[in-house]
């Protein structure tokens, strides 16, 4: 009779233990999302993404982000992308092209599959991230921040912008692939609209700009080829354009702000903002080999008024009905 | 359903008071969830449609506004007059509105006249075709164009929609690339909490935007056999749909899981109310089983353990009217034990045979010593047999008469092994308790030899006794005779001495007639004591009644003619035999008339009267004698009781009388009155009742 008890109290601890997910309440645990930076210069990127994934309808509750910066060195950005691979998140969102090549080398090394929107990358089908813009076909899937192709149409607004340029020095970075293939872009576009350019490796020497400087003529214009590098040295051009009194052109909008008399591409929060699109799809079962990577949704055209006012140039006033202006109130506004 | 009801009849109540409990408490709760389950379900299907619907409004919405804006603002470019200058609105159109893609003029005959792109250089290819086939087939006709949705060169969804306007009699247009991956991307990756999925068709058909990316650009999703609950809207403009879908079975998930999560509490509250139920069970019927137990114990004889309850409930009621009706029924068993001892004491040591026998004459129990009296092989026969010694059942035995209102007490004579043949008396008794085939009569058989030899011995000493008391009547009426043949012989002698002439043939004859008269009275009296006094058992026979009594009168002929009695002697006519042994009976008419004569004076009454009144004999001895007084009268059947002076009587008369006429089947009853006289009654059935012999 003792044994028939034991037996029956057994059989119901077990079953309880068995019922008991059933029946209490799920303990959903936040999606981890890792993020992957080069330095803290990405950081409006995740204010981007954190405000996208809201409005889609996330709560903070429901995601939690894992995020690792390489403090603007290569080689603390694949240590912190080994740290995050430990972490096992569910998806990961690379904040830009060095991260995102990274990190496709470190996930081919160790064999590992997860997940990888990248927020804005220059030519992703051209540096072997996808295989096509509609069916991307692998792990990776986001936005192409359209910077290489935007190149040449950059060359024809910088113009537009100011008329009394004549030649255009161009700054790029020959290790960096996209910085390469912006150069190209930027040849085709000066050979269609008939502008002299003159190209200005950035990773042959430490003191280009001052080596630069001896080039510089009247009229001449600085563009600025997306690159690491150059994103990263953008105060020192802006610096260099103020003294030299040479208008020069970036991508970004903080290089606007750094003192670079404009920009023209898409913006670090937008590319987050949209890359939050991304990763509500594939949260909600969709393969990154379906996704179409996507152009960004909006390019921005920035006009820093202070500098234009520095530099003392005249600005084309057809052109600047698709500008924002930044410092607006600096005196000298021509409009 | 019957073999569980079977099932759950032949359970112990503790399995029925848990598989009450299990019902109780699931019933109710799967009850109340299938009621809620069924109620909800409409509800939650509203619910559901009404946000879909929802959802859909804000998302056409916002896609009819964004494309309404195009237009409006393409619209406001084509009422400008002077287009001398369009470069600056171009750019404006873009910065308004970030989904335009590139802005365009087109002549008449379809070329691009002039381009500002966002993303290309601002040079038109020469010659460039703007319109595709089919929008160039509607410019001719329609103000207002929408093109087909089609992919750029980085493989993005762009729409051109295009807007009619004059100029100098020509029809130009103004048209936009719209970029539609904000609008895609929008629907796609919209969070779906409850599994819904959003997709977008085109006018074809086909999928532009699904939350499941494996089904775009391919042709509107078969329905597969999955229920959906939806809703869709049309862009009617655009020609587009929107849709917005639901598997039943994912939106039915919540309740299905409320369901599931009632069903698994049902399964919880089941094993608690188990629980409960088990212990109520063991609460409830551990004290019967206690009792059940404990019964068990007392029916097989043991002494039952009280049961001890610490409650007050009909339980532990019951367990104390369970130790107590134990305890008394302990009492009772040893009671009877007792009882049964001495019964069986009785039985064995009563010196009578016991057996039980059914209406079947079947020997159900014989009792040691009537199995003593028998062959093992013979308790096996009826009792006819091996009792009566006879093939069929007696008549007179109340198993085969049951109204005849008698016991069948008869003596019969056996033979018993080696033994002498003994008498035995027989009795039957009903019971009025008796078990159905266990035996519903008593059968008493007493061995009563050495009691009628008593009793044989006792009327011989009576009669005896009876003879030598008329001894000298006797001998007064023989000597008469003899005194007259005496007289006859010495006179016949003397006159034949003498040679009496006058003695001739006839005097001699009237002499010896004389002398063989004389002669035969003597041989008549003595004849007749003789017979009285032979020792003789019961000898059955027809019998003149009133021979038996002047046979009997003449035995106290001597006595009563000394007392001058005055004999009555009153015989019925026409008296039919009667069936015994006549000797017993002039016995008792003897003794009766002696104890008349004893009790009469000089010159007394004495009246004997036979008669057949009802079917019995009654016979009247009456006499006017000194009468028995009351404080005698319950002892005058007592043997040795006597009131007559020693010598006269031995006490026997009346104890032998009683006997004798019991034995008849009859009654003896005595009326007396001091000092006026005495009459005893003698009634013995005409159908002869009396205690027979049989071999």
């Amino acid at each position: 009779m003792k044994i028939k008890w034991y037996f029956f109290i057994l059989t119901i601890m077990v079953l309880s233990i068995i019922s008991f997910p059933f029946i209490g309440n799920k303990d959903q645990k936040p999606l981890k999302i890792g993020i992957i930076m080069i330095g803290d210069s990405r950081y409006e990127k995740l204010i981007g993404l954190k405000k996208g994934m809201k409005e889609l309808g996330y709560d903070d509750w429901s995601t939690e982000f894992l995020v690792k910066s390489g403090r603007d060195q290569e080689a603390t950005l694949a240590s912190q992308i080994d740290d995050l691979l430990n972490e096992k998140p569910e998806l990961i969102v690379a904040l830009g092209g060095i991260e995102t090549l990274k990190l496709k080398e470190i996930m081919e090394k160790k064999n590992i599959q997860i997940p990888v929107v990248f927020a804005g990358v220059a030519a992703p089908k051209e540096i072997g991230l996808i295989k096509d813009y509609r069916s991307p076909g692998g792990l990776f899937t986001g936005i192409n921040n359209y910077h290489t192709s935007l190149s040449g149409k950059r060359l024809e607004i910088f113009r537009d912008l100011v008329p009394s340029i004549s030649r255009f020095h161009i700054l790029y970075d020959e290790d960096i692939e996209v910085s390469k293939l912006s150069l190209e872009n930027v040849k085709a576009a000066a050979e269609r609209l008939s502008l002299e350019i003159i190209p200005w490796n950035v990773s042959d020497s430490k003191n280009f700009l001052s080596e630069m400087k001896h080039e510089i003529q009247v009229n001449d214009a600085i563009l600025v080829m997306p690159g690491f590098k150059m994103e990263s040295l953008s105060k020192e051009i802006a610096q260099f354009s103020k003294e030299n009194h040479v208008p020069a052109m970036g991508l970004y909008e903080n290089e606007t702000e750094d003192g670079i008399l404009a920009s023209y591409g898409t913006s670090y929060f937008d590319q987050g903002y949209q890359s939050a699109r991304f990763v509500s799809s594939i949260i909600q079962g969709n393969s990154p080999a379906d996704i179409p990577v996507e152009m960004p949704d909006n390019i921005r055209f920035i006009v820093n008024q202070k500098v234009k006012s520095e530099l003392g140039i005249k600005l084309n006033k057809d052109i600047i009905h698709l500008a924002e202006f930044i410092n607006p109130n600096a005196e000298g506004m021509s409009q | 359903m019957k073999s569980i009801i079977y099932w759950l009849h032949s359970q112990p109540m503790r399995v029925k008071v848990l598989v009450f409990g299990i019902i109780m408490s699931t019933i109710p709760l799967l009850l109340i969830s299938y009621y809620y389950y069924s109620n909800v379900k409409p509800d939650l299907e509203e619910r559901i449609i009404s946000k879909q619907e929802l959802v859909l409004q804000n998302l056409t919405g916002e896609i009819e506004l964004e494309f309404n804006q195009i237009f409006q603002q393409v619209q406001l470019f084509s009422f400008i007059n002077d287009k001398e200058d369009k470069q600056p609105i171009f750019y404006d159109l873009l910065m308004k509105n970030t989904s335009i893609e590139e802005v365009v003029i087109i002549n008449e005959s379809g070329r691009i006249e002039e381009k500002v792109s966002r993303y290309d250089l601002n040079i038109p290819e020469s010659n460039e075709r703007w319109f595709s086939d089919e929008m160039w087939a509607v410019f001719q006709s329609d103000d207002r164009l929408y093109g087909e949705v089609e992919f750029n060169q980085f493989g993005q969804p762009v729409m051109k929609i295009a807007l009619v306007y004059m100029e100098n009699g020509s029809r130009n247009a103004v048209g936009a690339t719209i970029q539609l991956q904000k609008i895609i991307g929008q629907i796609s990756s919209l969070k779906q909490d409850d599994l819904s999925y959003l997709y977008l068709l085109d006018r074809e058909g086909k999928v532009i935007a699904h939350q499941d990316y494996r089904k775009l650009w391919h042709q509107s999703p078969e329905a597969d056999n999955k229920e959906m609950l939806g809703v869709r809207e049309e862009l009617v403009d655009l020609g587009w749909t929107i849709i917005m879908e639901q598997p039943k079975t994912t939106a039915y998930e919540p309740i299905n899981e409320m369901f599931m999560k009632g069903l698994m509490v049902a399964v919880f509250v089941t094993l608690f109310v188990s629980l409960i139920s088990i212990y109520a069970g063991l609460y409830f019927t551990a004290p019967i089983v206690l009792l059940d137990k404990e019964m068990r114990r007392l029916k097989a004889g043991h002494v039952a353990s009280p049961i001890i309850l610490n409650r007050n409930d009909e339980l532990g009621q019951l367990a104390q009217s369970f130790n107590e009706m134990s305890q008394e029924l302990q009492e009772k068993s040893f009671r009877l034990e007792q009882e049964k001892e001495r019964l069986d004491v009785v039985v064995n040591g009563i010196g009578a045979g016991l057996a039980l026998v059914t209406k079947n004459y079947e020997v159900t129990w014989t009792n040691p010593l009537l199995e003593s009296w028998m062959n093992k092989e013979e308790i096996k026969l009826p009792c006819y047999t091996l009792i009566g010694g006879m093939n069929t059942p007696c008549e007179n035995c109340p198993i085969t008469c049951p109204e005849i209102n008698d016991n069948a007490d008869t003596i019969l004579r056996m033979q018993r092994g080696r033994r002498e043949e003994r008498l035995f008396r027989h009795r039957v008794f009903p019971l009025t308790h008796a078990i159905k085939g266990e035996g519903e009569y008593l059968i008493v058989i007493e061995d009563v030899t050495e009691e009628k030899q008593m009793e044989e011995k006792m009327i011989q000493t009576d009669k005896l006794s009876a003879l030598g008391l008329m001894a000298s009547s006797f001998a007064h009426e023989v000597n008469n005779p003899l005194a007259t043949i005496h007289v006859y012989a010495e006179d016949l002698i003397d006159r034949l001495e003498q040679f009496d002439d006058d003695l001739d043939e006839v005097e001699m004859a009237l002499y010896l007639r004389k002398i063989k008269e004389n002669t035969d009275r003597c041989k008549r009296i003595t004849g007749n004591l003789l017979n009285f006094s032979r020792k003789s058992n019961w000898k059955v026979s027809q019998f003149d009644i009133k021979e038996t009594i002047q046979n009997s009168i003449s035995l106290v002929e001597y006595s009563l003619k000394k007392k001058d009695v005055l004999l009555d002697v009153s015989i019925q006519e026409e008296m039919p035999f009667m069936v015994g042994d006549s000797i017993k009976l002039m016995q008792v008419l003897v003794n009766l008339i002696n104890n008349s004569i004893d009790a009469i004076n000089q010159g007394g009454t004495v009246a004997i009267s036979a008669s057949l009144q009802n079917r019995n004999f009654v016979f009247k001895i009456k006499d006017n004698g000194c009468g028995i007084p009351d404080h005698e009268m319950q002892k005058i059947f007592d043997p040795f009781f006597t009131t007559k002076p020693v010598g006269k009587g031995t006490g026997l008369g009346l104890s032998v009388c009683y006997g004798i006429v019991e034995e008849f089947g009859g009654t003896i009853m005595v009326e007396s009155r001091v000092g006026k006289g005495t009459m005893v009654i003698v009634s013995i059935p005409a159908e002869t009742r009396f205690k027979e012999d049989k071999q």
